[in-house]
């Protein structure tokens, strides 16, 4: 099992947060596992809280058609890289 | 009594711009020579599974199949299972994508603008689309839309929904096309109303924000109530826009009055169904009541309420609980708990827990509301040997992940009475002792 970073860990903290993923813990999201469809299974719903939490968390706005940001959403690591080098 | 056999395939002056292409402007003349030539191409079977997810070429794919005098089917969702099942209904039929259509449209050549304009008329009977509903039976249930009901239908939406002046309005929608909510305001409208329409189908809030400013005034946008929360709480500005129209899931006064508030907007509320269409507004920071359009009667019976409409094929029984107001309103009190809205997504409990119960090695299980409308069906399964995740993937084929439930949790039995029913109280109360527990901690 891959191990999480400390930024990781706080976006898998968000991630269960703000969708309420009541049989899914922090530390059980791989970092390299797919995060939508397979993997975790987070769907297009989910996509509009998450973006929404990291908006409020990280002051970013995502946008669906920005290529990078599409592959960024599929893993917890390349969206946390996603992120950091977004962020202001 | 209107009595016409035949009904235009649009209703628009050859100038008028019907939709945005690419941020390009498509007049209506321009528009319908290009769907003629479409409808030239086409493979000849009878039905189409439509799979356009830009808005424009769906709307120039279903002209032309509609003048091709071929029937739009309108899946519930997409998986590949639920086509291959309703493929097997309707066998005679093709698939229609972006790339089909972009391909065709773009070999058809330069488009003669100074061609006469003239509108193939489309008979009144003939079916033009099926639009199909979760249903507790297991197979989704067909509503047959023919000409004449989706024309009149939409005259009757301009009439309801629509401000009383020449001037353009400029759309977007949020919703896609392939739901009758989506069709009536984003495909039908532009046909037959004054209205243009963005190709987009924006996601996330700058999306939508990003999409509103490149549309020219006035602007209205189409959505639902998942769309539009998301939308406030992420604080975006947006464009000066007239209306929000909403459907597919209740709003409550204060997030319309937010809305408004926010977005220096008119919020209209819009109620309906796949089998009826749109049939009532109100305009929620303001009104409880709900009016109803001019083309309906409706009647209140055991368990719902019976639609009537002289451009409907039969009468429409919904599960919903109204209350009369005279005769052209009336006070919406609640849907009946089999029926689920999930953004927008229509599903049945019982469709669900049908399939549950088939999942191999699923000896006992239920499908279920926590907490209400709004929120994520959950499942305790019955499953000896089985895990929660094996039982997911057993799932996914056959239903939706929006409906996937969420938690599914694995018990040793479900509190049925003697009888073998099982009482949603006492559903309930199994989960709520269920979840209370502590989660376990794993060793890493």
């Amino acid at each position: 099992m891959q191990t999480q970073t400390a930024q990781e860990k706080e976006l898998a903290e968000l991630i269960v947060e703000s969708l309420n993923l009541e049989d899914t813990s922090p530390e059980e999201i791989e970092p390299e596992e797919a995060l939508f469809g397979e993997g975790l299974g987070l769907d297009s719903i989910d996509a509009l809280e998450l973006a929404l939490a990291i908006t409020q968390k990280y002051a970013i706005q995502l946008k669906a058609d920005d290529k990078n940001m599409q592959q960024a959403f599929g893993t917890l690591r390349s969206l946390n890289a996603y992120i950091q080098e977004n962020s202001a | 009594m209107n009595l016409q056999s035949s009904f235009p395939v649009l209703d628009r002056k050859a100038h008028e711009i019907i939709a945005f292409h690419h941020g390009v402007e498509v007049k209506a003349q321009e528009f319908l020579s290009r769907a003629l030539a479409l409808s030239k191409r086409l493979p000849p079977n009878k039905f189409v599974f439509n799979l356009c997810t830009d808005r424009f070429q769906y709307l120039l794919a279903f002209c032309a199949t509609t003048i091709a005098g071929q029937c739009t089917l309108m899946p519930p969702n997409r998986l590949p299972a639920t086509l291959q099942q309703l493929g097997s209904e309707y066998p005679d039929y093709y698939l229609l994508s972006n790339e089909d259509v972009s391909e065709w449209d773009k070999s058809a050549g330069q488009t003669l603008t100074d061609s006469p304009f003239e509108i193939p008329a489309i008979p009144a009977d003939q079916l033009c689309a099926v639009a199909f509903t979760s249903g507790s039976t297991g197979l989704p249930t067909p509503n047959l839309k023919y000409w004449k009901t989706l024309r009149t239908g939409s005259l009757g939406n301009a009439q309801l929904l629509l401000p009383p002046t020449n001037q353009r309005l400029n759309v977007i929608a949020t919703v896609p096309p392939q739901h009758m909510w989506g069709l009536e305001m984003s495909i039908l409208l532009p046909l037959f109303s004054n209205v243009a329409i963005s190709d987009r189908t924006p996601f996330y809030p700058q999306d939508i924000a990003d999409a509103l400013l490149a549309l020219p005034e006035p602007r209205a946008m189409v959505s639902s109530p998942v769309h539009l929360n998301v939308l406030l709480k992420s604080k975006v500005q947006v464009a000066e826009l007239e209306y929000i129209f909403s459907a597919t899931a209740p709003m409550s006064q204060q997030s319309a009055e937010q809305l408004e508030r926010q977005f220096g907007t008119r919020v209209i509320e819009v109620f309906g169904s796949s089998e009826s269409g749109i049939v009532a507004r109100r305009e929620t920071s303001a009104e409880v009541l709900w009016r109803l359009s001019d083309l309906f009667t409706l009647e209140i019976c055991d368990s719902g309420v019976s639609i009537q409409a002289q451009h409907l094929p039969a009468e429409v029984f919904i599960r919903d609980a109204i209350e009369m107001v005279g005769d052209k309103q009336f006070r919406w009190l609640g849907r009946h708990q089999d029926m689920l809205n999930i953004a927008g997504n229509r599903g049945s409990l019982a469709d669900l827990n049908k399939r549950l119960l088939s999942v191999k090695g699923v000896v006992d299980g239920v499908m279920f509301l926590p907490h209400g409308e709004s929120e994520r069906v959950a499942a305790m399964v019955v499953a000896p040997g089985l895990q929660a995740k094996e039982i997911l993937t057993g799932l996914k084929s056959e239903v939706e992940s929006i409906f996937l439930p969420r938690p599914l949790l694995m018990v040793d039995d479900l509190p049925r009475q003697a009888t073998g029913k099982l009482a949603n109280r006492d559903i309930l109360e199994k989960f709520s002792k269920l979840i209370a527990k502590p989660h376990k901690v794993k060793s890493t």
